[in-house]
């Protein structure tokens, strides 16, 4: 067989469908980081701040916003007059390459 | 089937790729042997090369590992399968074993892939990075940490969507959705044995809370947190990113502990709990540090002048055993204890707790032995069988072992043991050639 280079993913697909549970976590991940940048797009915000806007747990909230800052689509803003939490708001060149 | 597999042949395989099989695999190379150096994980390096700093001289982790790391993977004598898997060894006779190993699929060819990552800026999919211990997340395709050995790309299968985004903004086009499970056979004269240790997982101690309460976390993930490519922006309580002021470290979770099947000591965890206080006094000059301990063993050297400059750094040092922990609303954990020097049951309260969990044996190695016993000991680590003359013997003649494969132990003693172990297995070959 003659395998097209940079056009590889489509044999495997071939051989092997992708599982649901695939598919439905990047659902869930796609829906999840829009939810949390739309958010951010008001304004800058701690983690509580979103875990209450947004009716998640705190731990979840600072698991996506992490994986975002390193994903490079949000950034760390002021910490706040306690000392406590950081605000957290978009990149302002950051760009969705997914 | 052997009959259709790729045949190497080498002077030495190396199973494991963490500081104790590496120093091995290394002095071996240098005088001279061929060896083939087998590691399971995506990069070389173990356990040692995602630690912060290291006891007693705090010196980055990564400043000392990436160097010896690059050596090893850069010289002549050294091949190495990463992502790759041990079937079965057979010894065939004296100074000869056969291994069947399988390379799994990495879909990049590594050759090709310059690390520039564009393929996980353009992958859609983001799951749980087990290399940040779960803190973060990471893409389908992914470099597995920025000082990987080797440093490209891989695609986690069982995650891809298979929507080729990846390959289209390849520059090199390495990546190759048609690689399948490579097996070779695979003749060593000797082996080296180095997986290493697990840790102990806390969900077994269910009054400690660890998951429950999100503010209960281990040393594991606090070493990602103070590590130079942590994943957070700064140190902070996973629970809800607030900055932690006043964190409690539990000592010999896991360890000494025969209640959860581990009666012995992990020996690191009382310096890696004393290195990271210190370090976390330096990060968050605010914060005050409690650790709660059984005893401390400070054994090695320069440990207890270590011991005691965190003392002169005002870390709290409380000899006391932990008997439950609480959560309060505001995510804050009561620790209810036993203080031994007071003699009472006491409370206290800390905005975070680490618990510094204990190493276990690597179990599973000794059945990959097929016609000789891999004797273990009684706590399930690699038997020296004759721990005082020859510490890296085993069980059986022609393999030895390294590191923590044989017991606890921290990074100077896992290089003395990788040192014994290829020094062990140069005079097992010299009596080959004889
Ligand atoms: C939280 C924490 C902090 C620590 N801090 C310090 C410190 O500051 N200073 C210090 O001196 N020590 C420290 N240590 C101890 C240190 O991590 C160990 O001493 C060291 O990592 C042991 O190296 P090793 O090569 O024996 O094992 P590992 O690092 O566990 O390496 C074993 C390797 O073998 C691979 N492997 C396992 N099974 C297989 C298989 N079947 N086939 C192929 N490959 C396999 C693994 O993937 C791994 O890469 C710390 C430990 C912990 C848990
Ligand atoms: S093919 Fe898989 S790894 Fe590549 S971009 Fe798509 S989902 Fe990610």
């Amino acid at each position: 067989m003659e395998v097209e280079k940079g056009k590889t993913a489509k044999y495997l697909k071939a051989k092997r469908p992708v599982p649901k549970d695939v598919t439905e976590q990047l659902k869930s991940f796609t829906k999840s980081k829009k939810l949390l940048l739309n958010t951010l797009m008001e304004s800058e915000k701690t983690v509580p701040q979103l875990a209450e806007e947004l009716k998640l747990p705190g731990d979840e909230v600072l698991f996506q916003l992490m994986t975002l800052l390193k994903y490079g689509l949000v950034e760390t803003g002021e910490i706040d007059d306690m000392d406590e939490y950081f605000y957290y708001k978009i990149k302002s060149n950051g760009k969705d390459k997914s | 089937m052997p009959g259709q597999m790729k045949i190497l042949e080498y002077d030495v395989l190396v199973i494991g790729g963490g500081i104790a099989g590496g120093e091995s695999a290394l002095n071996l190379a240098n005088l001279g042997y061929n060896v083939l150096l087998v590691e399971k994980e995506l990069s070389i390096g173990g356990k040692m090369i995602l630690l912060s700093k290291v006891f007693p001289t705090l010196d980055c982790g990564a400043c000392i590992t990436t160097p010896k790391i690059s050596e090893i993977a850069r010289h002549p004598n050294i091949t190495i399968f990463t992502g790759a898997e041990i079937r079965i060894i057979t010894k065939k006779g004296e100074h000869l074993f056969e291994a069947i190993v399988s390379q799994n699929p990495r879909y990049v060819n590594i050759d090709d892939c310059t690390g520039c990552q564009l393929c996980e800026e353009a992958c859609p999919v983001s799951v749980i990075d087990e290399y940040q211990y779960g803190l973060v997340g990471r893409k389908a395709a992914y470099i597995p940490f920025s000082i990987a050995s080797p440093r490209a790309a891989a695609i986690d299968i069982e995650n891809c969507t298979l929507c080729g985004a990846c390959e289209r903004v390849c520059p090199t086009q390495c990546i190759d959705f048609t690689q399948t499970v490579e097996e070779f056979l695979v003749k060593v004269k000797s082996v080296v044995v180095a997986t290493g240790f697990e840790l102990f997982d806390p969900l077994k101690i269910p009054r400690y809370g660890y998951d429950k309460f999100k503010n209960v976390t281990t040393a594991m993930h606090m070493e990602r947190q103070l590590s130079p490519t942590r994943p957070f922006n700064s140190i902070l309580r996973p629970g809800d990113g607030k900055l932690p002021d006043n964190i409690a470290y539990v000592l010999c979770a896991g360890s000494r502990d025969k209640s959860v099947g581990n009666p012995i000591c992990s020996q690191v965890c009382c310096m890696y709990s004393i290195k990271q206080a210190q370090l976390l006094m330096g990060a968050l000059p605010m914060a005050d540090v409690t650790i709660y301990y059984l005893h401390i063993r400070a054994f090695g050297k320069g440990f207890n002048e270590f011991y005691a400059q965190s003392q002169d750094m005002g870390v709290e040092f409380i000899k006391g055993k932990i008997g439950k922990i609480t959560e309060k609303e505001n995510g804050n954990l009561i620790l209810r204890y036993e203080d031994i020097e007071k003699g009472k049951v006491t409370e206290a309260e800390h905005d975070m707790v680490v618990l510094s969990i204990g190493l276990l044996p690597n179990q599973g190695i000794s059945d990959v032995f097929d016609n000789e016993t891999l004797q273990l000991d009684p706590f399930h680590f690699v038997d020296q069988s004759d721990i005082l003359a020859s510490p890296a013997k085993t069980s059986i003649e022609g393999v030895f072992v390294a590191g923590t494969a044989s017991g606890p132990m921290d990074i100077p003693d896992s290089i003395l043991s990788g040192g014994a172990a290829s020094a062990e297995t140069t005079s097992y070959l010299r009596r080959a050639a004889l």
